[in-house]
C-alpha cells in the first residue's frame, strides 16, 4: 500500500500574527490536538507543528483519501478553536501529494522560514515528529519523508550560503567579534549600558562561548541586576577606563548625550592594551563611542547603522543561495516521490517472487526426486533436467500468455515488450504461434502448463 | 651512470601532471572564492592535493637522475613551490584559509611557470654539499616566509575591509580565517622559517668563504635585510608587543628582500654570470 501526504496548515506566509495567534498552540495543548487529528476521518499519519511563524499538521492518508483526511484535519484544527474568525479558515492552505512533499522539504531546509535559512525551525520539526512518534501518531511514511527532508536540509545548509552570516541585528556582534578573534571562548566582554539591545547582543556573545562577562552602568542597581540577568559581574562606572583596556569585546548602549567612549580615553585604553585588538559594538543612539575611535590601531567600531547594513548584506546572500537551495530541494523531493511510488508495487513484486519461487519449488522437489534414482542413465537424467526446465517454463508463462490473447492484448504485449529484453520480428496480429518457440512449450501444445502438467517421471 | 653535475632533466609527465592540476585548481579555488561556493573550494583543495603528489613525484623522478632540488634556480623555484602548496595543505587542514588558497595556488603555478622559463645556467664546480644544503634551507625558508607573506597580505585586506566596514565584499561572503587567526598563524610561520634561514645564512657565508667570493653582492646585502626584517619581527613580537597591521607590513617588507635575492640569481643566471 501507498500513502498520500498532505499538509494543512497557515504560515507567516497567509497569516499575519493576529490571525495566526488564535491558531496557535500552547506546550499542553499539542498532545491532545494531534490526537484529534490521528483520529480525524482519512488519517493514517499525522504530525503537528506550532510555532510563532506557523501552525502545520503534516500527514499521510490512504492513497485516495488525501482530500477527505485534508477536510477532516481542517475542520479538526478549527473546531477545536471555535468560533474562530474567518481569516483564520481563509488562511489556512492545503497541499496534497507532491506539493505537500515539496512545502514539508522547504520547511525543514528553512526555505519557507520568514528569515531564510534560520536554524530553528529544523530543531522544532524534529521536536514535533519525535512528540508524534512517541504519541504513536506519526508512523513509517511520515517518518522516512522526515528522514529525506532532514537530510534535503542538511545539503542545503552545508553546499550553500543559506545559513552564512547574522541575520539579525543582535547576533551580528558576535559576527564581528568572530572576524578579528575567531573562537570567543576566553574572550572578555564588557557590556556599558543597560540598554534592551546590549543585553540581547551579550546573551548572543555568552552563547557563542564567552565565559567572562562584565556590566558597568551609571546606575549601580540597574547594573546589578542586568549582572544577575546575564551571569556577568557587576562593577562601578569609575573603573571605565579600567574595564575597557580589559575588554576584548565592548557592547555599549547607554543613555548618554554625548560620547562615552572618547578619543581620548579609546587612545589611553588602546596603549594599555598594547594595540591588542578590540571589537566595540555601538547599539546607542545617540552613538556612545566618537566615530574617530575607530581610526585608532586595533580598534574596530561598529554603530547601529553598521549593524543594520551587515544583516541586510547577510540576508541579500541568503537570498540568493535560496535559488540554488531551491534545486537541491526538487532533486530530494523527486527522489522521494519515486520511493513513494515504488511503494505501490512493493506487495506485487513480493507476490509475484512468491509465485515463481512456488513454481520452481515443485519442479525442483520433483527433478530431485526423479535424479535420486539410480537406474537412469546418463543421457535420461540429461533429458529430466531439460524437462523440469521446460516445464517451470510453461507454468510460468501459463497466465501471461492467456492474458495476452484476451481483450487488452495490445497494451499487455507493450508491457511484456518493456518488462523482458525481447523483439517481436512480425506484427502481433498476423504471427502464428509456433509450438516450441523461445525453447519453451506453448500453452496448447504441453499439457504440463496447465493446471495439471505431466509428470516428468513418466517422461522419464 | 648519471652525470652528477645535471643542472636539470626535462620535467617527467608528472610535471606536466601537476601544472594542469594546480592551474585547474587555481581557477576552482579563486572562483570559489569570488563566487561563494564552498563546494567548488573543496573540489579544488582535493585537486591541489593530487597536484601536489604529482609534483613531489617529478621532484623524485628529478632525485633519481641526481638532480637535486638545490641543483639550479630553476629546481630551486620548482622546489619553493612545492613547499609552498604543501604548507598551503597543511593550514588548510585546521583553518578556514579559502583566500589564502585563492593567492596561494596561482602564486605557485606562476613559481612553477618562472622554474620552467628560466635559464638551467652554467654548472657550478664548486656546488659543494654545503652549497646545496644552503640552497635547501634557503629555500625552505624563503617558502616559509612566502607563506607568511600571503596570509600578512590577507591580513591587511581584511583588517582594511574590516576598518571600512565593506560588507559586501568577497571575503566578507566567504568563510575566512579571522584576523587574530591570520596573524597567529604567520607569527608561527615566520617563527619556523626564521631559524632555518638563519642556518642558511650562515652556511651561505661559509660556503662564500670557502668559495673566495665577495661578500658585497647585492643579493648578500638583500639577504640581511631579510634576516633582520624577519628576526625584528620576532623581537617586536615577543618584547614590544608588534601584532596585527604592523607585523604584517613588516612580514611582507621581509619577503620582498627574499624576493629580490631570487630575482637577482635569476638575472645573474639569464644573463650567465
Amino acid at each position: 500500500m501507498s500513502a498520500s501526504l498532505f499538509v494543512v496548515g497557515l504560515s507567516w506566509r497567509t497569516a499575519p500574527v493576529a490571525v495566526r495567534e488564535h491558531l496557535a498552540f500552547a506546550e499542553d495543548e499539542l498532545g491532545p490536538v494531534l490526537a484529534e487529528v490521528r483520529s480525524s476521518s482519512g488519517v493514517a499519519e499525522a504530525m503537528l507543528v506550532s510555532t510563532c511563524n506557523r501552525v502545520e499538521v503534516y500527514g499521510a492518508a490512504a492513497p485516495d483519501d488525501g482530500a477527505r483526511a485534508v477536510a477532516a484535519v481542517r475542520r479538526a484544527l478549527v473546531a477545536r478553536r471555535a468560533p474562530v474568525p474567518r481569516e483564520v479558515a481563509a488562511a489556512l492552505y492545503e497541499h496534497v501529494g507532491d506539493p505537500a512533499v515539496a512545502h514539508v522539504f522547504k520547511v525543514a531546509a528553512a526555505l519557507d522560514s520568514l528569515v531564510v535559512g534560520e536554524a530553528q525551525i529544523l530543531g522544532q520539526l524534529k521536536d514535533a515528529h519525535a512528540r508524534a512518534v512517541a504519541a504513536g501518531a506519526a508512523g513509517p511514511i511520515l517518518g522516512r519523508c522526515l528522514e529525506r527532508a532532514w537530510g534535503a536540509a542538511k545539503r542545503v545548509r552545508t553546499e550553500t550560503a543559506i545559513a552564512r552570516g547574522a541575520a539579525n541585528v543582535s547576533t551580528v556582534a558576535v559576527d564581528l567579534a568572530a572576524r578579528v578573534f575567531g573562537a570567543l571562548a576566553g574572550k572578555r566582554v564588557l557590556v556599558v549600558g543597560a540598554g534592551k539591545m546590549s543585553t540581547l547582543a551579550a546573551r548572543h556573545l555568552r552563547a557563542a562561548g564567552v565565559t567572562e562577562l562584565v556590566v558597568t552602568n551609571r546606575s549601580p542597581e540597574r547594573a546589578a541586576a542586568l549582572a544577575v540577568e546575564l551571569g556577568a559581574t557587576a562593577q562601578p562606572w569609575e573603573r571605565l577606563g579600567e574595564l575597557l583596556a580589559a575588554a576584548d569585546v565592548v557592547v555599549s548602549s547607554t543613555g548618554a548625550r554625548q560620547p562615552v567612549l572618547t578619543r581620548a580615553l579609546m587612545k589611553q585604553v588602546t596603549k594599555a592594551r598594547r594595540w591588542r585588538p578590540m571589537v566595540i559594538v555601538d547599539i546607542a543612539v545617540p552613538r556612545d563611542a566618537d566615530p574617530e575611535v575607530g581610526e585608532l590601531d586595533g580598534v574596530y567600531l561598529f554603530d547601529i547603522d553598521d549593524l543594520e547594513r551587515v544583516v541586510a548584506a547577510n540576508l541579500a546572500e541568503r537570498g540568493k543561495a535560496a535559488s540554488v537551495a531551491e534545486r537541491i530541494v526538487e532533486v530530494e523531493v523527486a527522489q522521494f516521490g519515486r520511493w513513494l511510488r515504488a511503494q505501490k508495487v512493493v506487495p506485487t513484486i513480493r507476490a509475484l517472487r512468491d509465485h515463481f519461487a512456488a513454481v520452481g519449488a515443485v519442479e525442483a522437489d520433483k527433478l530431485c526426486a526423479l535424479l535420486a534414482r539410480k537406474e537412469l542413465s546418463p543421457g535420461q537424467r540429461e533429458q529430466a533436467v531439460r524437462r523440469s526446465i521446460e516445464l517451470v517454463v510453461a507454468r510460468l508463462l501459463h497466465h501471461p500468455q492467456m492474458a495476452l490473447k484476451s481483450d487488452d492484448a495490445e497494451t499487455l504485449a507493450g508491457a511484456v515488450r518493456r518488462l523482458f529484453p525481447i523483439e517481436t520480428v512480425e506484427a502481433e496480429a498476423g504471427a502464428s504461434e509456433a509450438p516450441g518457440t523461445a525453447g519453451a512449450p506453448s500453452a496448447e501444445s504441453t499439457p504440463a502448463a496447465g493446471p495439471a502438467p505431466r509428470s516428468i517421471a513418466a517422461g522419464g | 651512470m648519471p652525470d652528477d653535475r645535471l643542472l636539470s632533466v626535462p620535467p617527467s609527465p608528472a610535471f606536466w601532471a601537476a601544472v594542469v592540476l594546480y592551474a585547474g585548481a587555481a581557477i576552482g579555488l579563486l572562483s570559489g572564492f569570488l563566487r561563494s561556493r564552498p563546494r567548488w573550494t573543496r573540489v579544488a583543495r582535493l585537486v591541489v592535493v593530487a597536484a601536489f603528489v604529482c609534483h613531489g613525484v617529478d621532484i623524485g623522478w628529478r632525485g633519481v637522475d641526481s638532480v637535486h632540488p638545490a641543483a639550479s634556480v630553476r629546481e630551486a623555484l620548482g622546489f619553493l613551490a612545492w613547499i609552498i602548496a604543501g604548507g598551503y595543505l597543511a593550514a588548510s587542514i585546521r583553518n578556514r584559509i579559502d583566500l589564502a588558497g585563492a593567492v596561494l595556488v596561482p602564486m605557485v603555478v606562476v613559481v612553477l611557470a618562472a622554474a620552467r622559463l628560466s635559464p638551467t645556467g652554467q654548472p657550478q664546480d664548486d656546488l659543494t654539499l654545503l652549497g646545496r644544503i644552503h640552497i635547501s634551507l634557503a629555500t625552505i625558508g624563503v617558502a616559509l616566509f612566502g607563506l607568511a607573506s600571503a596570509l600578512a597580505f590577507i591580513y591587511l585586506l581584511e583588517e582594511r575591509n574590516l576598518k571600512r566596514k565593506r560588507f559586501d565584499t568577497a571575503s566578507w561572503k566567504a568563510p575566512v580565517e579571522s584576523l587574530a587567526g591570520l596573524d597567529g598563524m604567520g607569527q608561527r610561520l615566520v617563527a619556523a622559517g626564521f631559524p632555518v634561514f638563519t642556518v642558511a645564512m650562515v652556511l651561505g657565508m661559509i660556503w662564500t668563504t670557502q668559495r673566495g667570493s665577495s661578500m658585497g653582492r647585492p643579493e648578500y646585502l638583500a639577504a640581511v635585510i631579510t634576516w633582520v626584517a624577519y628576526a625584528g619581527l620576532l623581537g617586536g613580537r615577543l618584547g614590544l608587543g608588534w601584532r596585527g597591521r604592523r607585523a604584517a607590513y613588516v612580514t611582507l617588507v621581509g619577503f620582498a628582500a627574499a624576493l629580490t635575492v631570487l630575482a637577482i640569481y635569476f638575472v645573474r643566471r639569464w644573463v650567465g654570470g
